[in-house]
């Protein structure tokens, strides 16, 4: 995967009156990479999206695409970008494939058989001549996604994508974006409040919290699912197992309230609790915790407050 | 260019593939046919004359009139009138024509108000209706600059009043036409101008009085558009510019005494008073000071437009 530019925000800032909302973010995006942007409700996630397709005026810094400022060269810069911003909203007085001519006319060179392309990968061909109005929130949102690809864009910028749609429908959005990015080279944004969506579809995290970028967090899979695991052991005398971890193991655990937790592989586990039991250690439960970047993401937002 | 027909084709799409647009053209057609009926039911409607016999007529339904005003001295003015007309064409030699779908659609001038009406109606939603539906996002992050779309959505507007103005005339003449008949290509009438009486052509008359009333049609129409980007609020946009549009010439009255009443928009948008010999109604006014007044309010409502337009935030809710 190459990994050029597709997206670059310098410094951005975003005054409202004097309250500033957006406090100099700067990072960027690859080609090929879906990026999250996660934060609390209010944090200015869909602020940060606006300024980046030009719905808003940045106040500070610049936003590049493929190295094309949104505010010196809005044209060429908005070329490249594909989105939805916020709820996929469309004219519910058309029919879908209407909708779609509408935004296929505001681009040139726009083919019948690019439109086609498209409908087909968001799966919509039977729902193309009936009115949006009367379309389910996952078909509106199926939609949205082919009227931001119409135009084959570098980069594809989805707010809360998966708002409102049911299981099936989160997966199939996952799918489409996953194959996006590796297939057409795309680089994908995606905001969410929902960690657990947003760990499943990105390959990085950048968090947002009140305005300001607090992390930026590698989403590495394969070392996620295979290594370290944070391991959470209910064991009486605790003491004893802790001791226990260090010397047989050369494992650092500490205590938390009535548990002992540290990082293992999950190979390790069942001989760790046979240590354990062989020293006459009683074991309650033992329990893998689901995500380590649950925990971060916690550390990082605390309470979801709103300044 | 070809890129801007695409998108006044976009909007006309969005003004015509809604329900309430189809509803406003059958609503024009029911009132046409309604006057047409009416006028064919209580109209004292002239079927026209005989060649031959066209004095002995007229000197008949003269003298019947007159007879009616001293029975009744209540019509008599109206009769008045009529019996004046009627001299005229004795005393020129001039047979008149019979009512005909010329002159229904000359007398369908005032449905022009209600063209006015649906026109406000579009223009004060068409900007403010997409930030309603919020589609206003997807149509703004597309590599075209917001003047250029703002551009493309006032042209829509006026393409629809003209229309509109096409389809009344038209529909006037047909229903007319079916009604009434058509007395000739270029039929001329004898009215009542405030010079006295004159012997018109119908076609000129039609020509002149749906012309002095576009201009109010199109202010208002850029009024309503102006109020619905700044406010993007469509009630407001079409309520405030009927109630000016209902309540102008009453403006106009009230700050007559007043230095500055002649600057009201109001006392310029009716062009007529320049002409015929009419009075304006301010004294000191003229045709170039109403058009260079008219001008102004004009490009300020479309300045208003599109500093809004293009330079506000687009933000949530």
């Amino acid at each position: 995967m190459s990994k050029e530019l597709a997206m670059e925000l310098i410094n951005v800032r975003k005054k409202i009156g004097k309250k500033e909302i957006i406090k100099g973010l700067s990072f960027s995006i690859h080609k090929g990479e879906v990026f999250g942007l996660i934060g609390p409700n209010g944090a200015g996630k869909t602020t940060t999206i606006r300024m980046m397709v030009g719905l808003m005026q940045l106040t500070e810094g610049d936003v590049r695409i493929l190295g094309k400022s949104i505010k010196s060269d809005y044209k060429a810069a908005v070329r490249e970008v594909g989105a939805i911003v916020e709820n996929p909203e469309m004219y519910p007085f058309m029919t879908g494939s209407q909708n779609l001519n509408q935004y296929a006319r505001m681009i040139p060179g726009i083919t019948n058989e690019r439109l086609r392309e498209v409908v087909q990968l968001v799966g919509l061909e039977k729902a193309m001549k009936e009115k949006v109005g009367r379309y389910s929130l996952g078909m509106r949102q199926r939609l949205g996604i082919a009227q931001a690809l119409l135009h084959q864009p570098s980069v594809l910028i989805l707010d809360e994508p998966t708002n409102g749609l049911d299981p099936a429908g989160i997966r199939e959005i996952r799918m489409y974006i996953r194959r996006l990015a590796i297939e057409k080279n795309v680089a994908v944004i995606i905001s969410s409040h929902l960690l657990s969506e947003i760990e499943l579809m990105c390959d990085r995290i950048g968090v947002i919290k009140n305005g300001e970028l607090v992390a930026i967090q590698q989403v590495n899979e394969k070392t996620e699912h295979n290594h370290l695991k944070q391991v959470q052991i209910e064991a009486t005398p605790i003491e004893q197992a802790i001791q226990l971890l260090k010397t047989e193991h050369d494992i650092h655990a500490v205590q938390e309230k009535e548990q002992i937790s540290f990082k293992s592989e999950k190979e390790n586990i069942p001989a760790l609790i046979q240590t354990l039991v062989g020293h006459n250690v009683s074991v309650f439960q033992v329990g893998i915790a689901t995500s380590t970047l649950e925990d971060k993401f916690f550390d990082l937002i605390g309470e979801n407050t709103i300044e | 260019m070809n890129n801007f027909f695409k998108l006044i084709y976009n909007e006309s799409l969005k003004i015509y593939f809604r329900k309430s647009t189809w509803i406003m053209y059958i609503l024009l057609g029911v009132i046409i046919l309604g006057l047409a009926i009416m006028v064919n039911i209580y109209g004292e409607v002239n079927e026209g004359y005989e060649q031959n016999s066209w004095r002995e007529a007229l000197q008949e339904e003269n003298a019947e009139l007159t007879r009616e005003s001293e029975q009744d001295p209540f019509f008599q003015d109206f009769n008045n009138s009529f019996i004046e007309i009627n001299n005229y064409y004795l005393e020129n030699d001039i047979q008149p024509a019979g009512y005909d779908a010329w002159q229904f659609v000359m007398e369908n001038e005032m449905l022009l108000s209600i063209v006015s009406l649906l026109t406000i109606i579009v223009a004060a939603g068409i900007v403010a209706n997409e930030f309603r539906w919020g589609t206003i996002k997807l149509l703004l992050i597309r590599p075209i600059s917001r003047t250029k779309i703002l551009a493309s959505k006032y042209t829509a507007v006026l393409l629809f009043s003209l229309f509109t103005l096409f389809f009344v005339l038209l529909f006037s003449w047909l229903v007319g036409a079916v009604f009434f008949g058509i007395e000739g290509v270029n039929p001329y009438i004898v009215l009542e101008k405030h010079t006295g009486l004159e012997y018109v052509s119908i076609i000129g008359e039609i020509i002149t009085g749906y012309g002095f009333q576009i201009v109010t049609l199109v202010m208002m129409a850029t009024f309503a558009f102006m109020i619905s980007t700044v406010f993007r609020n469509s009630a407001l946009a079409i309520g405030t510019a009927i109630f000016l549009m209902m309540v102008g010439n009453q403006i106009v009255f009230f700050f007559m005494e007043r230095s500055w009443a002649k600057y009201i928009l109001f006392a310029n948008t009716d062009l007529s008073q320049y002409t015929n010999g009419n009075t304006p109604w301010i004294e000191g006014m003229t045709l170039g000071f109403s058009i260079t007044v008219l001008i102004v309010y004009y490009i300020l409502f479309l300045l208003f437009s599109w500093l809004f337009f293009t330079k506000r935030d687009v933000a949530g809710h």
